[in-house]
């Protein structure tokens, strides 16, 4: 109970409850200003939060994701072009709702599914991760190495498109992090003989350069300014709300639980929960045929979808320092830079901090309405916001908080280079998202490998002669098996089928 | 044509860290050392960039019956403009000692939006302006040591 007090009077108080205003405000922004993402606007907050406590620093990332997740809807439904790639699954029926002059009743049903998905996901990050955090104490080198490979490997095998890319992709990242001095023996890697390289590449600048400088780039690579608003409105934001709520609340139960779940799975964030919940609920649908015409239903799965996402990648990041998408990739650096190693202990540690994080999650999600509710009243201001001049200013804050980090040029290079190349590879289809988990756990996987072979004089069979460790060796046995499974029942079942030729 | 193209890139990206890995030192006492992980990393870029160049190997047979792989004007003009922000960064690099963190992020900024037609006084009042703001946020409120350069004679 002290703890909880703790956790409260850490977030109530001026600075903390200042910070999460200014973070939702800015969330709104970045979410609604197309071509800006959720992941770019953490990455981009990441040197501020690096000068602030840790309960205010947590808060602003959390209502800075929650609230740019949301507002991704706003460009989506207005113009076509969704704010953040967490809305593009549904964008098409947003948009064609607000051809109809429905805009704000779809925004608003949006904004409602958001934060019913949003604290759906929170109230499982709250009862779930400290009992798994209980499981998770009997883990020792042998766990964690099967637990970094199975986060890797879910990486690749949930990424959309060329399974061959994503696993490119990873290895960029496993690169990067065998940079510097190598654990067990000291040796420096890949250096190049900068001091600087020598304590490794801090992944902040790559985080910046993966994913705010890429996207510059891509921008002055097209022509796209975006700035037409077709769509006129003649609804009002909440009315509606009741009556889709009412008939759609078996959507908004699946697409929150179906988006916990894949935000918890290492490698997936809010874009494919929203895709997978979209799918579903178009499967399941009475009215598969409205699909694409404008139809709530689909948006009602989706949106809550990409939000309890957010929540859920929580889950795995806080419990076992697996990040569950990108953003928590940012977070786990963040909780590592506040003295808050993720992990098991981090629920046992008491001081009110674990409270904080989790009160913070809930009122990030109940401020997403009063100021989602501004926000689609003032839709026109955001979307209309000139990008030609705004992503020179990006740029500039890109340089700073790179160089911010430890005050040094070589970080900036970092970013220019890490940048470039992620431009390069995100621009013939590779995935970004195995890259930074590569980054973030490959360090984790790579010193667990070596300490369990220390312990067992290096019998790689001692990886499963613990149950939990071959459990867990099992199922990433399993994840790498499982397309040629999947492909010789597929071959198996059509092969009946399949015209006989004489 | 890219991606066979990539898929090479990634194999000779393999070798060369295999062979980078190779030159670590080994300890005696341990059975794997610091060149395991990135012997590992090297043989996986060249077995992906080897599937990927194989998998689009049909591309080149295209090229070969009469298709040309050719970037078109609009395209190379685009990709161009694409490394803008890349240059931008550069310069800041190269002339912020001397000319100070201030001025090079308002002539980066300047430049950048007349690169995209935005009316010269508005971007260079908006260049100004933000410049400022950025260089007020970094080194007064969170006490960054940004190089002051040029901007030093006035103390």
């Amino acid at each position: 109970m002290d703890a909880f007090l703790q956790g409260l009077a850490l977030v109530f108080n001026f600075q903390t409850l200042l910070v999460i205003a200014g973070a939702a405000i800015f969330g709104v922004f970045v979410g609604a200003v197309p071509g800006l993402t959720a992941t770019m606007a953490v990455a981009l907050l990441v040197p501020i939060t690096f000068y602030m406590d840790p309960t205010p620093a947590i808060a602003a990332i959390v209502t800075t994701s929650a609230m740019a997740i949301f507002a991704g809807d706003i460009p989506g439904t207005y113009l076509n072009i969704p704010g953040t790639p967490a809305s593009a699954a549904y964008v098409g029926e947003s948009h064609q709702l607000a051809r109809q002059g429905r805009a704000r009743e779809t925004l608003g049903t949006n904004l409602v599914c958001s934060m019913f998905g949003g604290l759906f996901g929170t109230l499982v990050l709250v009862f779930v991760s400290p009992s798994l955090a209980e499981v998770a104490l009997k883990f020792s080198s042998f766990e964690y190495f099967w637990l970094a490979l199975l986060g890797l490997s879910c990486s690749i095998f949930i990424s959309i498109g060329s399974k061959t890319k994503a696993f490119l992709s990873l290895l960029v990242g496993l690169l990067l992090s065998t940079v510097g001095l190598d654990m067990m023996s000291g040796a420096p890697r890949f250096t190049f003989g900068i001091p600087d390289l020598m304590a490794g590449v801090n992944f902040i600048p790559v985080m910046i350069g993966m994913f705010a400088l890429n996207e510059l780039m891509m921008f002055y690579g097209s022509r796209n300014e975006g700035r037409n608003v077709p769509a006129v409105h003649k609804d009002e934001v909440f009315s509606s709300v009741p009556k889709h709520l009412k008939r759609y609340w078996r959507n908004l139960l699946r697409g929150s639980s179906t988006g916990t779940l894949i935000g918890a799975l290492p490698g997936a964030g809010a874009d494919i929960a929203a895709w997978i919940s979209y799918a579903m609920g178009k499967s399941r649908s009475k009215n598969r045929d409205a699909y694409g015409t404008g139809h709530i239903e689909g948006i009602v799965d989706a949106s809550s979808a990409n939000n309890s996402g957010i929540s859920g990648a929580w889950v795995p990041a806080l419990v076992f320092g697996i990040p569950g998408d990108s953003i928590t990739a940012i977070v786990i650096g963040v909780l590592y830079m506040k003295g808050m190693n993720p992990g098991p202990t981090i629920f046992m540690d008491g001081g009110g901090l674990i409270y904080a994080l989790f009160i913070v999650f809930f009122i990030a999600n109940l401020i997403m309405l009063p100021i989602g509710y501004i926000a689609i009243r003032s839709a026109k201001v955001f979307i209309l916001t000139p990008r030609k001049i705004l992503m020179p200013i990006i740029l500039c804050f890109c340089i700073v908080g790179a160089f911010a980090i430890n005050n040094t040029i070589t970080d900036v290079w970092i970013m220019l280079i890490t940048g470039s190349v992620a431009f390069i590879l995100a621009r013939n289809d590779f995935p970004m998202a195995p890259a930074i988990l590569g980054l973030v756990l490959g360090g984790t996987l790579e010193n667990n490998f070596m300490s369990s072979m220390l312990k067992s004089n290096g019998d790689l069979l001692s990886f499963f002669s613990r149950p939990i460790s071959a459990s867990l060796g099992a199922m990433v046995i399993l994840i790498w098996f499982l397309p040629l499974f999947i492909r010789l029942y597929r071959r198996y079942r059509g092969a009946p089928q399949s015209p006989r030729t004489p | 044509m890219k991606d066979f193209l990539l898929g090479l890139a990634f194999m000779a990206a393999g070798a060369i860290v295999y062979l980078v890995a190779q030159q670590f030192p080994t300890m005696p006492s341990l059975q794997y050392g610091p060149s395991l992980f990135p012997s590992l990393i090297g043989g996986g870029f060249m077995i992906g960039g080897l599937i990927l160049a194989i998998s689009h190997v049909g591309a080149l047979k295209g090229i070969g019956h009469g298709m040309t792989w050719r970037m078109e004007r609009e395209q190379l003009r685009n990709t161009l403009l694409s490394l803008l922000p890349a240059l931008a960064i550069v310069f800041y690099i190269l002339t912020s000692e001397w000319l100070g963190a201030l001025l090079s992020l308002a002539l980066v900024m300047f430049v950048l939006m007349l690169a995209r037609r935005t009316p010269p006084l508005l971007a260079l009042g908006v260049s100004l302006v933000a410049a400022l703001i950025v260089d007020l946020l970094f080194s007064r409120y969170l006490l960054i040591p940004l190089p002051e350069g040029l901007m030093s004679i006035w103390g």
